[in-house]
């Protein structure tokens, strides 16, 4: 197992387009890294660039210490689990599990035994003898984590492994991956667009947009405290709620104005406000669907932090319930209990809960009540 | 009309299939057949009558030693351009396909030559060899240097080299598309299990190209086992009937030697046999063949 060390890592294509700008990440040994964003944020770039699958432009990559740009990939002791699984369709799942240990002259005996053992730990024991045709998309992908495992690699790299499989499986895999991480020990970075996939197997998850890091640090971080507007709506499902409000300040009382509804800023929020010199201007005030309630009694209990709406959707999905409803021409969404008597087309009164509000800097965008 | 009466179902079969049926039947079915019939008399190829003669023309076949011999070069001529054939044209294909500058330039100038027809392209190289070379090596070595076409087993030499470079691009082709059927990620999944170029083209790449080899080696051996036009205009069958290859024979039998009958016996064997080791080399290159 190993520690890794990204520093001021660059990618630009000959036509001169900056794929990533400025990459920075220590990672830990046993540590499980995702690597989340868009379509073409840099993600898999960087990953392949570790992989040595890319050339790196600028910066220094190391493996314990050891600087790792110009050694050749299979030099670099990682393993990886590719989007398509990337299978040799001529061979069988036990010689696709043995290849690498073949190649570095392993004795048979041994790579039978690893083999054997990856296949019992990933319930592949009676598929051994099939070629990856006959498999499933869900074996398929076991396989693929299978042929890395023997090798037990230094690092396990993972290039979005779940995405071609149906809702259910993945939901099945994610479980999967974690126990092996648990189990094993190992240090992986993972990517994936998915922020489901980011929250529940992170230890730590870094945030990219247009090849640049946004923000590093655990999931549980990442969900409440969001250094910019875009990791505030990129983690979370459904996202953010965004309103444009303007700041009031008289004294020691800041209030924020969204229509016709008046929100007391509470007091532990009130001194970035103060301090920047907020007083008239429009920030981004962020709340999250489950922050947002039609419980009577917490709305009898806070009268200046509610306002009213009608339901245009209700969406009942057993547990919970998605309401969703305009203010101000932007649709927002509520997250409320099961048990709520509001339909669609129900006049609604709501609640914000303003101590989990955010508030952004309309310009930088960046949060005004968090920094790292 | 009802769609799964047996009616509608032959006139959609006729509509659909029944052109390209009745010209394979007028262009391959009926001249196969009347060429199988021509086998059992002694025609001489002109005149109107066709004498029955049985099993006659198989037997004088059989026992034709200059047929044996010309199948034996056929053969010999074909093992070398087989290979030669693929080999170059593998390495060919993984030269445009490695991403160097101008390859679909280099793509385009390799199938040319197989633009060109057999007799034009027999013409050419006859004039390379007999003139051009011996210039060339007559300036280097002093004298008067014979041309290859003029000693036995250079004619041969020519015959092949002409071939390799007249089917190189063409096999070139398939094995381009070959290559390009194997995704990059089976590729860099084997560099990073830890194979040297060399490894992942053994152990990934050509095996799974296995249906371009099987295409490509069937084309080849079909092709030279039959191949006249260039045998024709490049050595005529000389020196001294050394580069008389099968069907050039078959011609001479059946129409210079006005043997006809026997000519076409001939070319049935020649048939069989060209249809033998091809049919036997697709069913053992098909044989582990996997989707890339």
């Amino acid at each position: 197992m190993a520690s890794l060390s990204l520093k001021g890592i660059q990618k630009i294509y000959p036509n001169g387009y900056h794929a990533v700008t400025d990459f920075n990440l220590e990672v830990e040994d046993k540590e499980f890294i995702i690597f989340v964003g868009p379509s073409g944020c840099g993600k898999s770039t960087t990953l392949r660039m570790i992989a040595g699958l890319e050339d790196i432009s600028e910066g220094e990559f190391r493996i314990d210490g050891k600087l790792m740009n110009d050694v050749e990939p299979k030099d670099r002791d990682i393993a990886m689990v590719f989007q398509s699984y990337a299978l040799y369709p001529h061979m069988t799942v036990y010689d696709n599990m043995g290849f690498a240990l073949k190649l570095r002259n392993v004795p048979k005996d041994e790579i039978d035994k690893k083999v054997r053992e990856a296949a019992r730990i990933l319930d592949l024991e009676k598929l051994l003898d099939r070629k990856p045709k006959a498999l499933s998309g869900g074996q398929r992908q076991r396989v693929a984590m299978g042929r890395a495992i023997v090798r037990n690699p230094k690092v396990f790299l993972m290039d979005e492994p779940l995405s071609n499989l149906d809702a259910k499986l993945r939901v099945q895999m994610r479980t999967e991956i974690s126990k092996l991480h648990e189990n094993l020990g190992t240090t992986i970075i993972y990517v994936t667009h998915d922020q489901t996939e980011a929250m529940t197997l992170g230890t730590r998850i870094v945030v990219m947009k247009d090849g640049i890091v946004q923000q590093i640090n655990t999931p549980d971080h990442l969900y409440n405290k969001p250094c910019n507007l875009f990791v505030a709506g990129f983690i979370g499902s459904p996202q953010m709620n965004f309103l444009d409000a303007v700041v009031g300040i008289k004294g020691d009382d800041v209030t924020l104005t969204i229509g016709d509804a008046v929100l007391k800023v509470p007091d532990d929020k009130k001194q970035p406000l103060i301090d920047g010199n907020y007083d008239g201007k429009t920030v981004v005030f962020g709340i999250r669907p489950e922050n947002i309630t039609d419980n009577a009694e917490y709305i009898a209990a806070h009268p200046d932090s509610t306002f009213k709406s009608k339901i245009k959707v209700f969406e009942m999905l057993g547990a919970e319930v998605f309401l969703y409803f305009d203010v101000e021409g932007t649709q927002l969404t509520a997250r409320v209990e099961p048990e709520t008597q509001l339909r669609t087309g129900s006049d609604a009164t709501f609640a914000f809960d303003m101590e989990k509000m955010h508030l952004f800097d309309k310009e930088t965008e960046k949060n005004l009540l968090y920094s790292e | 009309m009802e769609r799964n009466t047996m009616a509608y179902k032959s006139k959609q079969f006729l509509m659909f299939a029944g052109p390209a049926l009745i010209l394979f039947c007028m262009v391959i079915i009926i001249p196969f057949i009347y060429g199988l019939f021509l086998t059992f008399t002694s025609w001489d190829g002109v005149s109107a009558d066709k004498p029955f003669v049985g099993m006659a023309n198989y037997v004088s076949a059989f026992k034709d030693a200059y047929f044996w011999s010309a199948i034996g070069r056929t053969i010999i001529y074909s093992a070398f351009a087989v290979v030669f054939v693929n080999i170059v044209a593998f390495f060919l294909a993984y030269l445009v396909t490695s991403g160097v500058r101008g390859q679909n330039f280099f793509r385009a100038g390799f199938f040319i030559p197989n633009l060109i027809g057999g007799i034009v392209l027999g013409y050419v190289w006859k004039f390379v060899f007999n003139r051009a070379f011996v210039a060339i090596g007559s300036a280097i070595a002093g004298g008067t240097v014979p041309s290859l076409l003029a000693s036995t087993g250079g004619a041969m030499f020519c015959l092949i080299l002409v071939s390799v470079w007249q089917y190189a691009g063409y096999m070139m082709l398939i094995y381009v598309a070959g290559f390009m059927s194997v995704s990059d990620s089976l590729k860099e999944a084997a560099m990073i299990d830890g194979c040297t170029p060399g490894q992942a083209m053994r152990n990934v790449t050509i095996p799974l190209m296995r249906t371009s080899f099987t295409t490509c080696i069937f084309l080849s051996i079909t092709r030279c086992f039959v191949v006249y036009d260039v045998n024709l205009s490049l050595t005529k069958g000389e020196p001294f009937f050394s580069s008389v290859l099968a069907a050039m024979h078959v011609y001479n039998k059946a129409f210079t030697y006005k043997d006809y009958g026997t000519g076409q016996a001939e070319a049935l064997i020649l048939f069989v046999i060209c249809a033998v080791i091809g049919i036997t080399q697709v069913y053992v290159s098909r044989k582990g063949e996997v989707e890339a």
